[in-house]
């Protein structure tokens, strides 16, 4: 399975619920597997997409969030799943697909490929986790974190063993155009004036 | 309950009067008596405990993308830990928050190595363009606090209050 192929897959099983995306290779796929509005693509901060997508969940509660890091990303960040553990968003769902390699820099082999389990650490860390290697797995795993009518039954962290495919597509790179689409499309619209002074006219 | 630091005390009306409620955190030793006041006195913030700087931010984000208008609170030598964070999702996205930094390695530091961030933050936060403001004096910080976070929040930019070890060990 690509990390394409396994992308559309999280991309349905999400139906309007938001997604995450980490830096390169996931953002890109992200977008070419189904751009809305509801996806937050990051174009840096390599390694806190898991952390966006936690404080996102703290903060509402009423929403399914999905996160696609990467192997890589992931490894950046590990501390990530303790908090998750620690907090226990019951609405967070990190999908992690794991190419095992840095594949946006190159292909450099990540230490996933050298036996570095990802899904371990998170159940190590007290965060329910699977790795699955085929779409009817992972479209199983889902199934019961689905987008819509969820039933918030704790984190999940999801490792996908992914072949890579070079994403053909890139998602929008204006950073603010992205926040404010995706924040009004999940209900969070910001203000487009600020609050003004009440004019008060002489008399 | 022992008497907090008219300083700490401070930090928490400030943040609140702005509209906090959530505080992402790195522990610091003065800090401990903001999460302490906050969490005895403010039962409706919600305090979040972080493994590393660059996390708090990147959970910041995420709850600013949720309609809430995080705090962030760290130690000056963390400001290291998340400039990565700092430059390439709050800014470019023109993601607010305040930002509270315990200041290290400024007059009355004992540990050398706290000594080069602690001279270098306000170079950093001014060459990435971040406001930043140092609460001069404990009764100060209540007005700093809330004025920082208002600005942050009303213009879509984060804001910094510093907090330096004068007024910290007061």
């Amino acid at each position: 399975m690509t990390r394409l192929e396994a992308t559309r897959v999280v991309v349905e099983a999400a139906g309007d619920a938001p997604i995450v995306a980490s830096l390169g290779h996931p953002a890109y796929d992200l977008f070419e597997a189904g751009d809305r509005p509801q996806n937050f693509y990051t174009w840096g901060s390599m390694g806190v997409a898991s952390s966006i997508g936690l404080g996102l969940a703290l903060a509402r509660p009423d929403a399914q969030v999905f996160v696609i890091d990467g192997d890589g990303s992931l490894l950046m960040n590990l501390g990530s799943l303790a908090t998750i553990g620690l907090l226990q968003p019951a609405n967070l769902v990190l999908v992690v697909m794991d190419n095992e390699a840095y594949a946006t820099t190159g292909g450099q082999p990540t230490p996933t490929a050298h036996g570095a389990d990802l899904a371990a650490a998170a159940r190590a860390m007290q965060v329910d986790a699977v790795t699955v290697g085929t779409d009817e797995e992972l479209r199983r795993s889902l199934a019961r974190a689905g987008g819509r009518g969820f039933q918030p039954s704790g984190p999940l962290v999801l490792v996908v063993k992914v072949t890579e495919a070079t994403p053909r597509h890139w998602p929008p790179l204006d950073c603010v155009f992205i926040k404010q689409r995706f924040m009004t499309a999940i209900g969070n619209r910001e203000a487009a004036i600020a609050p003004q002074p009440v004019h008060r006219p002489h008399r | 309950m022992s008497q907090r630091p008219v300083w700490a005390a401070g930090v928490c009306s400030g943040l609140y009067a702005a509209g906090s409620r959530d505080v992402v955190y790195v522990p610091d030793n003065p800090l401990s008596h903001v999460l302490a006041e906050l969490g005895d006195q403010y039962a409706d913030v919600r305090l979040m405990l972080a493994t590393r700087e660059e996390e708090a931010f990147g959970i910041a984000a995420g709850l600013y993308l949720g309609g809430r208008r995080p705090t962030v609170m760290l130690q000056s030598s963390g400001l290291g830990n998340s400039l990565n964070a700092i430059t390439s999702l709050v800014l470019p996205y023109q993601i607010p928050m305040l930002i509270i930094v315990s200041m290290r390695g400024d007059a009355g530091e004992w540990n050398a190595a706290q000594v080069p961030m602690g001279r270098a933050v306000r170079t950093i936060l001014d060459a990435i363009g971040i406001p930043h403001m140092t609460v001069a004096t404990p009764d100060a910080a209540a007005d700093a606090v809330r004025l920082i976070a208002t600005t942050a929040f009303g213009t879509r930019q984060a804001g910094v209050c510093l907090l330096p070890r004068r007024v910290t060990t007061s």
